[in-house]
């Protein structure tokens, strides 16, 4: 079965925003390798990273930086 | 001057546990990702804790990143967010949703360094396209991005049949989807 009915959904459930039953066959889809579903979320993906752009940027606090280095360098 | 490596080199690096890929990692994302995690929460500490979170996360999965040659990048922005949105609805007392992202589940379709870099050195470029929606389909997708809300609270909040929401949110999406792709010269099927 193709999968272009899903085509509208990928970005919209992989926010969050819809979670009906479009949603639950793209997980299903992707659990069991479907190209086509894995093909689209990935694109999906890059439209969502740009939804994601901040307004502006934070300059994170050089100690907890360091800390979580640290951190994981000692793993 | 030390050339900066090339994202699969940091990919690579990554899976190698290599501490300066981390440091590297954490220098190119880390601005951005608090700034989002402040726009969502709103709470500098709060966004560091989640910030380190997830930074952790991708670390621990980072042979598999790495292997897949997968976006580290683009993990932790997803999954920053994803975290992000389930604390804000929590402090908020709204339903919690189905998880919509799962890093492990994610790997096998996480876009590649490669993919991802490109979408960096564009951006601005992308900022400029993200300001050519509709101002509606903005709010819209903001309400749902920064937020964090369904299609149904958003037709709530906005008063709103949730039908139109519904075709806002997805029109505003085939917008942004067919703009990037100009933009970075890529169609689904060449990801």
């Amino acid at each position: 079965m193709g999968c272009q009915h899903l085509d509208e959904y990928y970005e919209l459930c992989l926010i969050g925003t819809l979670t009906g039953e479009a949603c639950t066959i793209i997980r299903e889809h992707v659990a069991d390798q479907c190209p086509y579903c894995l093909t689209h979320l990935r694109a999906a993906a890059r439209t969502v990273y740009m939804l994601c752009q901040p307004t502006r940027t934070v300059r994170p606090d050089p100690k907890r930086r360091a800390q979580l280095l640290h951190r994981l360098q000692k793993k | 001057m030390k050339q900066r490596p090339s994202a699969e080199t940091l990919s690579e690096r990554l899976a190698g546990r290599d501490p300066e890929a981390a440091a590297e990692l954490y220098d190119r994302c880390a601005p951005n990702l608090l700034g989002l995690l402040m726009q969502i929460l709103g709470d500098r500490s709060a966004a560091e804790d989640i910030l380190e979170e997830v930074f952790q996360r991708v670390w621990n999965e980072g042979r598999s990143i790495g292997k897949m040659r997968a976006s580290a990048g683009m993990a932790l922005v997803l999954a920053a967010r994803a975290r992000a949105v389930e604390r804000y609805r929590a402090g908020k007392a709204l339903p919690s949703l189905p998880k919509s992202f799962s890093l492990r589940k994610a790997l096998a379709w996480l876009p590649s360094e490669k993919s991802v870099a490109l979408l960096e050195e564009r951006k601005e470029l992308l900022k400029k396209v993200a300001r050519q929606l509709p101002q509606k389909q903005r709010e819209m997708l903001e309400l749902a991005v920064f937020e964090g809300l369904t299609d149904e609270e958003i037709a709530q909040k906005l008063g709103e049949p949730s039908a139109r929401v519904q075709s806002g949110l997805m029109a505003g999406v085939r917008f942004l989807r067919h703009r990037l792709a100009a933009v970075t010269g890529t169609w689904a099927a060449n990801i």
